[in-house]
């Protein structure tokens, strides 16, 4: 049932066997719930209750995929609601559809709509989408509101019609809910496995750490627009139901007031799962209902309890369970059983020394300040490339210009006899350029095998393919930083070495040509220190072609082959080491005059 | 001494007899306790309740004390479809009294229709009895009524024949802008100025300049909130504009009145429910001030009449089956309640007349009632 | 020509609320990095506040303003304590929430304790305005311009010329920064939100005369105030000021020139372009993540 199809070989057998009983118990859960409504007599008002519990979950898993998953605001999830509820009801009322075609062409319009609103998101983030969002939902209300002649106005429309399937209708409540439920379970289902997708991590990775997502070869852009599309789907796909089932809707209900109830249902139980958002619905649902005593003040209860979940638990109380669970019966440090080595030397011949990464002329300015100052560099393949001087000589800005970070203000860049000057980070991941930062950028909610999996997930890997490939050739990279045993653990459990040297794995997973790192030895202890040193001479020894950027004369000494030194953003020399450290304007650099 | 015995046990099961013959005869109320409705809600609830402990003073419905059981709809559909479901899960609940939101209505009526017992409507959009629901019966006169007696008294009385209406974009102010056109235009009158707005605006200066520009001579107006029809009353009046107008209902609330202060006097409006319209109004705005220490409303009143009108339905039917109820309901013709002399027809409208009131200069009084037959 | 000056009048009327809301919303943005969506809840506490002193305990205008402040100063603090302070190193999301949480609370408290019934209260002046031949100038807009000039230019002196405003600009622009250069970072953040919570309580007090005071007064303001703080500029103070004043003009124009039910619609059409070509706003700077 986990997604990761296993290498199971390595999963000891009753973790296997716990999946798939895990997995039969929620299939006859599923069966169980969906045949209730069928079988027992539910009363009228649990009907109603449970159908609006179901509809609007479906809604809010849309968000648990780009709020939870992707970490993005979305706050027209009820504008989404309303587009698909929209369409049931004048696709089967005005234009004489039966109800599948016109779910069906809410669902579309939904996901274009969203589609759109992610286009948005090319340029912004954090609250000014947010923003987007808001006003899309308002003009959206508006538009319902006013535009009588085609929505019917306030007045809203009854009479929307029951779906009918080889003549039997579903005319009757109870058989409606069971579509419901039977709806649901799918859709859950599929967020769930969608976690443990490809397309899931990224996301994830996209959220955790938008940055070194991009740098590790997320198409951050295009997975933001996706998530708001499936985001979108879910809502209109739970509107048009809603619709269906409560026959009679109108434009207040699908106001922004509803998509921050969207919103809260979503965080209460808990964005970064299904179930939390299962949960959350139902709580949300009912809470009213069984506060119905409170009459007047039950609203202003809600409201307090939003605050205080927000501050006790803002995983929402899945995630609080979650990190509980976590917190008892911690993952287990694995042995692993025999990993086949890491290919790291199917790249190059060992006696090719060619230029691999050509630098010409490169400017980075932030207004006046040169940060870079028309460098010039040559990386030789089957190097190690060091990159050093003083603190502020312009070393990570340079490196971030190579990763796609910044845009150079001036001057070339040709990668493996290629320009990649206006390549975006993602893309230069795909052409084999791999990096680690100076402050470790791990995403921190994702295992660590999890974390290399995405490293190897980056576009254009041949070496890693389909998705066992994909998991042993993580397994491989981590296995060559030595730390396999460590796989399910969650990165903060981690020492910070031991996140450096994961960063590292993620890196390799990616079958880089060229690896970059960023200060690689920053807060490291001696010990550790000369463990990175071990690894780098490994990597150099199986021909992986490095630059690194380091303050550590002394590592720096004992693993590169050539040196370039920057100060105050300019080259101040270049060359093999023996020399270059005796240069008096080097040393008068690091010393100052 | 044996039979004594005998005749206190006869007795004793007599009385049990009788005992469950004075069970509580359900009425389920579905009102706003929250949500932006609230504050009518209140009232609503204020006036059933005096009229059901009228009712059980005089010895209840069939010998039985009317129970009232309100639920809170939170002024949105789908919570007035819960409210509704509720009530009607408890199988002693004999009928209903719904919300006046007429969304509100239209969205319970699915299942109002599956439960087939009776509720008491105040929604007044006039498309809710007419359209094949036998369960539903309006305690107040809807929006085709409002309408034609705003256009009535403002081209037949005051004279006035260049028309501005101004009204909300909700459903309220919608149907009745609607219902008010097609009037005007029946009588031969094209309206000048047809202004909507959205409800919560905070300025209606551009409304107050469209009404100036137009040239109107007379305003019709559907405001579904006080705030928004005391800005608008201020700023016509400090544009200079003091043209006549016949307003909705919610004009001579006393929240607006207090609101809108000296902005409103002159004004005109049609009210179902007005304290001076006739004897039984009067008598229920005693009753009501005595009971809540404030003036009644169209709020409280419909909600009166209704119980009212419930329990002399049940008496007269004898019975508590619906189709009974429905039909005693159907040939209550004749009664005098708050709002008007209920004459139900066979759609289930009990009320075809509207007051007109006038502000003269904060007292508001009774000029007269228009009534229409049809 | 007469209706044209009228309406931007009222513009200028209506955007110098919303500027005044969207200053109290950038202040805090820029101390804490999070939007306040209870930012118009504040101005609803003032004029509520005012209309138990003033209405119903009949205390004189003045007294009534005074305790307001002072009571708005002290909600300030305590908002700060509950709402932000527990969450402040969470990221912004459960902070939004969280403020939106308050909103609630705040606005359905009020309902449980006052009742659903709008009040009303007395403008500052007892006439409502004068004419000057066909525009009206309305005297409570007019009081509130002049107030937001005068907050504004106060303002301006205070975080440029005094020592405290300047450690809490310094505060707002890079907290570690402030906080190694001694600053009690903690104390700068708590006095922003009791200013901010004063100043929310000030444009209650100078709104409720005009659009009278209900439970849900403030938020209606507060997402227009929000756009505008977007459009002005967000993170500037000049910006927020900007940003209301045209966003009142324009949808006032556009209401009557294009369409009123729509009316509201103009603010967001204008937010999202503004959004799509010039995110910075109109005042805003660019800043780029540290990589």
């Amino acid at each position: 049932m986990s997604g990761i199809v296993s290498s199971e070989a390595h999963k000891p057998p009753t973790e296997h066997r716990t999946g798939q009983g895990r997995g039969l118990l929620m299939v006859f859960t599923a069966a169980m719930t969906v045949v209730a409504p069928l079988l027992l007599p539910i009363t009228a008002y649990y009907l109603n209750l449970l159908m609006q519990a179901s509809t609007y979950t479906v809604a809010v898993l849309g968000l648990t995929i780009v709020l939870g998953y992707t970490g993005q605001i979305n706050l027209a999830q009820a504008a989404f609601f309303g587009l698909g509820a929209y369409s049931v009801a004048l696709g089967t009322v005005s234009f004489g559809l039966p109800f599948w075609p016109a779910l069906f062409a809410g669902v579309v319009i939904a996901s274009v709509a969203g589609a759109v609103l992610g286009l948005t998101s090319l340029r912004l983030g954090g609250h000014y989408l947010a923003m987007v969002t808001i006003s899309f939902q308002q003009i959206l209300t508006l538009v319902l509101t006013n535009w009588t002649s085609f929505t019917r106005g306030p007045d809203g429309i009854p009479g929307i019609a029951r779906p009918i399937v080889f003549g039997f209708s579903f005319a009757d409540n109870g058989t409606y809910l069971a579509l419901c439920v039977g709806v649901l379970w799918v859709v859950g289902f599929c967020v769930g496995r969608l976690k443990h997708s490809k397309l899931g991590r990224a996301m994830q990775a996209l959220r955790d750490n938008e940055l070194a997502a991009g740098v590790v070869g997320v198409d951050t852009y295009r997975t933001k627009v996706i998530a708001f599309t499936l985001c979108a789907l879910l809502g209109g796909l739970g509107g048009g139901l809603f619709a269906g089932g409560f026959t009679y809707i109108s434009p207040d209900q699908f106001g922004f007031a509803e998509s921050v109830v969207f919103l809260t249902m979503a965080l209460l139980g808990g964005a970064r799962s299904p179930f939390g958002a299962a949960l959350g619905t139902a709580l949300l649902i009912l809470l009213p209902e069984w506060l119905r005593f409170l009459k007047v003040t039950y609203l202003a209860v809600y409201g307090g309890a939003v605050i205080l979940l927000m501050v006790f638990m803002p995983e929402g109380i899945w995630g609080f369970l979650e990190t509980l669970r976590e917190r008892l019966w911690p993952p287990a440090v694995l042995p692993v059983g025999r990993v086949a080595p890491l290919p790291l030397t199917t790249q190059v011949a060992r006696e090719d020394d060619s230029t691999i990464l050509e630098v010409n002329q490169l400017s980075k300015h932030f207004g006046g300040l040169k940060a870079v100052d028309e460098v010039e560099l040559s990386v030789r393949r089957n190097t190690v490339h060091a990159l050093v001087g003083p603190n502020g000589s312009g070393k990570t800005t340079l490196l971030n210009v190579l990763s796609g970070i910044y845009k150079p203000t001036n001057g070339r860049l040709f990668f493996d006899g290629r320009a990649v000057t206006r390549l975006l980070p993602h893309e230069r991941a795909g052409r084999g350029i791999g990096r680690t930062f100076q402050n470790v950028r791990l995403f921190t909610t994702m295992s660590v095998l999890e974390n290399i999996i995405v490293g190897a997930e980056r576009p254009g890997n041949e070496v890693a393919v389909g998705s066992t490939g994909v998991e042993h050739y993580a397994l491989a990279a981590l296995d060559f930083v030595r730390l396999a045993e460590l796989r399910k653990q969650t990165v903060q459990s981690l020492s910070y070495g031991h996140r450096r040297l994961v960063e590292i794995a993620r890196a390799l997973a990616g079958s880089p040509k060229l690896l970059l790192l960023d200060e690689p030895g920053a807060g490291l202890n001696t010990v550790e220190k000369s463990e990175l040193v071990q690894l780098l001479k490994r990597l150099k020894g199986h021909g992986l072609t490095i630059l690194v950027i380091d303050h550590d004369m002394s590592l720096v000494e004992q693993v590169a082959d050539h040196i370039t030194v920057l100060n105050f953003g300019r080259r101040i020399a270049d060359g093999p080491p023996a020399e270059v450290l005796r240069n008096p304007e080097v040393v008068a650099a690091y010393l100052g005059k | 001494m044996i039979t004594c015995r005998i005749v206190l046990t006869g007795m004793l099961s007599m009385l049990t007899c009788f005992g469950r013959a004075a069970e509580p005869l359900k009425i389920g109320m579905v009102a706003s306790l929250t949500g932006p409705a609230a504050e009518s809600g209140l009232y609503q609830t204020q006036g059933a309740k005096l009229a059901a402990e009228e009712v059980n003073k005089t010895g209840g419905v069939l010998g039985r004390p009317i129970e009232l059981i309100i639920e809170d709809d939170q002024t949105t559909n789908p919570g007035s479809v819960l409210a509704f479901s509720k009530l009607a899960g408890d199988k002693d609940v004999s009928a209903f009294i719904g919300p006046i939101h007429s969304t509100q209505v239209h969205a319970m009526a699915p299942d109002i229709q599956r439960v087939g017992k009776p509720m008491m409507i105040g929604g007044l959009d006039p498309q809710l009895t007419h359209m094949g629901n036998p369960w539903l019966f309006r305690c107040r006169p809807n929006d085709t009524y409002s309408a034609r007696v705003i256009a009535d008294y403002g081209v037949n009385t005051l004279r006035k024949k260049k028309w501005a209406i101004v009204h909300s974009t909700d459903a309220y102010g919608a149907s009745g802008m609607k219902n008010l056109v097609e009037v005007l235009k029946r009588t031969g009158v094209e309206p000048v100025l047809i202004q909507g707005y959205t409800n919560n605006s905070q300025d209606l200066t551009p409304v107050a300049l469209a009404v100036k520009q137009s040239g109107a001579d007379v305003m019709g107006t559907y405001i579904t909130f006080e705030t928004d029809l005391a800005i608008l009353a201020r700023q016509l009046r400090q544009l200079g504009v003091n043209i006549a107008w016949v307003g909705s209902p919610g004009m001579v609330v006393t929240t607006a009145l207090r609101l809108a202060g000296p902005a409103l006097y002159g004004s005109y409006c049609v009210s179902d429910f007005a304290a001076d319209s006739s004897p039984a109004a009067k008598e229920f705005a005693g009753k009501y001030e005595a009971a809540y220490k404030t003036a009644p409303d169209n709020f409280g009143a419909w909600t009166y009449d209704a119980v009212h009108v419930l329990a002399l339905a049940i008496d007269n039917a004898k019975s508590l089956e619906p189709q009974k109820i429905r039909e005693a309901i159907l040939s209550v013709k004749g009664y005098p309640g708050a709002e008007g002399t209920y004459n139900f027809d066979q759609n289930g409208d009990g009320l075809r007349g509207y007051n007109i009131v006038k502000n003269d200069n904060g007292k508001i009084v009774f000029i007269k009632h228009i009534e229409f037959n049809d | 020509m007469g209706i044209a000056l009228q309406l931007l009048f009222t513009g200028l009327g209506i955007g110098s609320i919303y500027a005044l809301v969207a200053l109290g919303f950038v202040l805090i943005y820029r101390a804490t990095n999070v939007v306040n969506f209870a930012q118009g809840d504040f101005a609803m506490l003032g004029a509520f506040s005012m209309v138990v002193l003033c209405i119903d305990l009949e205390l004189p205008y003045w007294l009534g303003i005074l305790i307001t402040l002072v009571a708005m100063l002290l909600f300030g603090a305590l908002f700060n304590l509950a709402v932000y302070y527990p969450l402040r190193n969470r990221g912004f999301q459960p902070v939004i929430i969280s403020t939106i949480g308050a909103s609630i609370l705040l606005e359905n408290g009020v309902l449980a304790a006052y009742g659903p019934r709008p009040q009303t209260l007395p403008g500052f002046f007892s006439s409502q305005g004068f004419s000057v031949g066909p525009i009206f100038f309305d005297s409570q807009y007019l009081l509130i311009l002049g107030v937001t000039t005068v907050m504004v230019t106060l303002q301006y002196l205070f975080f440029e010329r005094t020592l405290l405003g300047k450690k809490m600009q310094a505060t707002s622009q890079d907290k570690e920064m402030a906080s190694l250069l001694g600053i009690p970072v903690a104390t700068m953040i708590m006095l922003t939100f009791i200013y901010s919570s004063a100043l929310g309580g000030l444009a209650g007090i100078l709104v409720a005369p005009i659009l009278f005071v209900s439970v849900g007064m403030g938020s209606s303001i507060a997402l227009k105030a929000f756009a505008a703080s977007i459009i002005g500029g967000f993170g500037d103070v000049t910006g927020a000021i900007v940003g209301g004043l045209a966003l009142g003009v324009v949808e006032t124009f556009g209401a009557a020139y294009i369409s009123v039910p729509y009316k509201d619609a103009f603010a967001f059409i204008v937010l999202v372009v503004f959004l799509l070509f010039r995110p910075q706003g109109l005042f805003g700077e660019k800043v780029a993540e540290k990589a």
